[in-house]
């Protein structure tokens, strides 16, 4: 990310127009949602750190949003309790998962000395 | 007095501690016994107990009368001279006598006239615990939910510390009725203990009031939480699921209430697929799951509750069926293959796991008719079904074929194997032969496709020699994939010759598990370098170091750790590297592994079961370390 990035935020739209403000460090694992915030790609959506996504219902945008926060929340842990799925959306979240780019076994970067 | 009271023969001869204690012990049970017929389980009474109670004479209520009389005499003491005795300070209640007395002296009073005497000496008893520690506390807690007043906080304490204990009786304090005293027994709203069935009313009311405590703690670790952890180690997952699992996962748990999965992709259809077989969830109700007219893969990796029935329908709905896997389908049988071939199928890929019902005849029958537009043809676990006839079926109807696996086969001899050289439309050449094949046959099957071979699995060849390699070296040109594992035969001489100016680019798995020296009468000396030792491993990782993905170097136990340390020196990287197994070869140490983190920068899961040098090695994230020999497993540092 480049140092003089001004928000720390970035907006999430859902198809029925609700917003979800995320924190962009929690996005991270998206790579389809990092790269369209990325600022060197220079798209309308780095630029204003907003993401629209018409085929996302409000309710599973909600339940996506929740997973990147339950990410980043646990990223630099082992032991992690599961996340829980309502059964309802399961297919769309699925579906959504997978337009995202969520189904990596793990997203995780790492540094060594 | 609420007790009933039936034998007035009050003595004193109780007034020994011990039996004191016993015959309390047995309170319950007497109580019980009063009031209703049935016997409380109780623990062991007292020969003088039991005689007793035999002619119908209460333990306990001599006890209680010689109580009573012991406190009244008390109190007047008390009350001559002015003593506090009764206002213990003890957060305790003492199970002496007297105290318990006061105990019941007090509850009585509740209910009953106080006289003067008792007022004032309840009044210092109050002054006391107000005075006291857990008074100010308890003022504490309660300041922050509510307003109590001062003295109300102290009654309560008071009326806490003069409970009865557990196995006494006492009477409700709401339904007035006689129950005996438990550790869980409830008090009431004025400070008296209720009954059970009171007990949970209450309980019930409070709760819905307000939570008591905290919620507990939501439980991560618990019961079998390691054995998970080792077990999701293994799997390759450490940390955050992905979205993707958990939506599946779910899915798997709730597959009843599943009626079609849509329009999902293709690789997350295969990926449910593999979840519920992971948990033995595909049976004829969810087939249908996965299967619609216009599907053209379908992967069964746990067909054992499918029938013929389910089989057949498979081909019965998705006439375009072109990739066919099924593992475990044992009743893949005879009628099921007359099916196919009464449709107009034209399978690429047919892949048969533990079909041993079907007969070699029928097999044959399906490659001649269908055989023209195979490409990948599996065949595992078929017993004695699958042998050297085969090939020759093969060779002659099988022109485009790609890719050919005999795996678990028990029929298939040196003479199959040689006829494979007859195939020469093979890329990818898969086996693993109950007889295990010689080198002539090996060599002659490697010749005759080798050129376009880019996968050439040889799974347990104890019977291959140098001369396996030799014709590997001479004849493959555009291998990627290699495995021959548990070679007893081949040496380190024969590695090196092989990947010495070899011609063939940089492989992208090698796979030479357990190749390896095996002696029981000398098993540490290897004079004549059999099995992958340091040169050959040395000329292998120059050779495909740059390209390769995978490497299994299983029990390969030879290498030295100078071999390893010049292979792994940071220098030289390898970039594609991504799985690396090293388990039971004996060099590796905790140095080693934080080389191969080094130059291997994209590495992302190593074995070490059974290198007993690693000791205390600090793993960086993301990088999985699988069979570390310790109680404590692997011990993950550093952050993202």
């Amino acid at each position: 990310m480049a140092s003089g990035e001004p928000s720390k935020y970035v907006t999430l739209v859902s198809g029925d127009g609700f917003e979800f403000v995320v924190l962009r460090e929690a996005t991270k694992v998206s790579p389809i949602i990092s790269g369209m915030i990325d600022p060197r790609s220079g798209f309308a959506e780095a630029r204003d750190a907003r993401c629209v996504f018409q085929e996302i219902s409000s309710p599973v945008l909600d339940k996506v949003v929740e997973y990147f926060h339950y990410w980043y929340q646990y990223r630099d842990n082992d032991d992690v309790p599961d996340m829980d799925i309502p059964v309802e959306i399961c297919l769309e979240l699925l579906a959504a998962a997978d337009y995202l780019g969520l189904d990596q076994a793990t997203m995780n970067t790492r540094q060594w000395s | 007095m609420a007790r009933p009271r039936r034998n007035q023969s009050a003595s004193g001869s109780n007034d020994n501690d011990g039996q004191n204690q016993t015959v309390n012990g047995n309170d319950g049970s007497n109580g019980a016994r009063n009031s209703r017929p049935t016997r409380n389980i109780t623990g062991p009474q007292s020969a003088l107990t039991d005689f007793l109670a035999s002619h119908n004479i209460s333990a306990r209520q001599i006890r209680d009368d010689a109580d009573r009389r012991r406190q009244a005499v008390a109190q007047q003491n008390s009350s001559e001279t002015n003593g506090t005795s009764n206002a213990n300070d003890d957060p305790t209640p003492a199970p002496l006598p007297p105290a318990r007395v006061a105990r019941r002296q007090s509850t009585r009073d509740e209910g009953e006239q106080e006289t003067p005497e008792k007022l004032a000496q309840k009044e210092k008893a109050l002054a006391k615990i107000k005075a006291s520690k857990a008074f100010k506390k308890r003022k504490k807690d309660a300041d922050e939910e509510s307003d109590f007043d001062d003295d109300e906080i102290a009654r309560a304490i008071f009326n806490e510390r003069h409970a009865p204990l557990p196995g006494q009786m006492e009477n409700c304090e709401i339904c007035d009725k006689r129950f005996t005293v438990t550790p869980y027994s409830v008090q009431g709203p004025n400070g008296g203990l209720l009954c059970a069935p009171c007990g949970r009313q209450i309980a019930k009311e409070r709760q819905g009031e307000k939570p008591k405590k905290k919620a507990p703690r939501r439980q991560t670790a618990g019961i079998g939480s390691r054995r998970a952890a080792q077990s999701r180690l293994l799997d390759g997952s450490v940390g955050t699921l992905s979205l993707a699992t958990l939506c599946v996962q779910t899915l798997a748990k709730n597959v009843e209430l599943a009626e079609s999965l849509g329009d999902l992709p293709e690789h997350l259809v295969d990926k449910i697929a593999r979840i519920f077989s992971k948990r033995r969830l595909l049976s004829p109700d969810t087939l249908p799951l996965f299967l619609q007219p216009s599907t053209q893969t379908i992967h069964i990796y746990d067909g054992a509750k499918l029938g013929e029935q389910e089989l057949i329908s498979i081909f019965q709905i998705a006439p375009g069926l072109k990739h066919f896997k099924a593992r475990c389908v044992v009743q893949f049988k005879d009628e099921v293959m007359d099916y196919v071939l009464s449709r107009d199928t034209s399978m690429e890929s047919f892949y048969l796991h533990g079909a041993n019902l079907l007969s070699e005849d029928k097999l044959h029958e399906f490659l001649r008719a269908q055989g023209s537009y195979l490409r990948n043809l599996q065949i595992y676990y078929t017993d004695k079904h699958v042998g050297d006839e085969t090939i020759g079926v093969v060779r002659e109807h099988c022109p485009n074929l790609k890719r050919l696996k005999i795996e678990h086969n028990q029929k298939m001899t040196d003479k199959g194997v040689k006829a494979l050289a007859n195939v020469t439309c093979l890329e990818h050449l898969g086996l693993h032969l109950d007889n295990s094949p010689s080198s002539p046959a090996i060599r002659k099957a490697v010749s005759g496709s080798g050129p376009n071979l880019k996968t050439l699995s040889l799974s347990i060849v104890p019977n291959a020699d140098d001369s396996v390699l030799d014709a590997i070296h001479m004849t493959c040109r555009s291998l990627s994939k290699l495995r021959i594992t548990e070679s007893h035969l081949m040496t380190d001489d024969g590695f090196a010759a092989l990947f010495t100016g070899w011609q063939n680019p940089p492989l992208t798995f090698i796979d030479l598990e357990k190749c390896r020296y095996v002696s029981a009468m000398q098993p540490r000396q290897n004079d004549d370098l059999v099995g992958l030792c340091s040169n050959g491993f040395k000329a292998l990782m120059a050779h495909s170091g740059p390209r390769l993905r995978y490497l299994n170097v299983h029990a390969c136990r030879n290498i030295s750790r100078e071999a390893f340390e010049e292979v792994f020196d940071g220098d030289s990287t390898y970039p594609e590297l991504r799985r690396l197994k090293i388990s039971f070869c004996e060099e590796v140490t905790d140095y080693l592994l934080s080389c191969i983190v080094r130059s291997c920068p994209n590495i992302k899961e190593v074995n070490v079961f059974g290198c007993m040098k690693v000791r205390d090695v600090r793993v960086p994230r993301g990088i999985i370390l699988v069979g570390v020999p310790n109680a404590q497993g692997m011990i993950t540092e550093g952050k993202h």
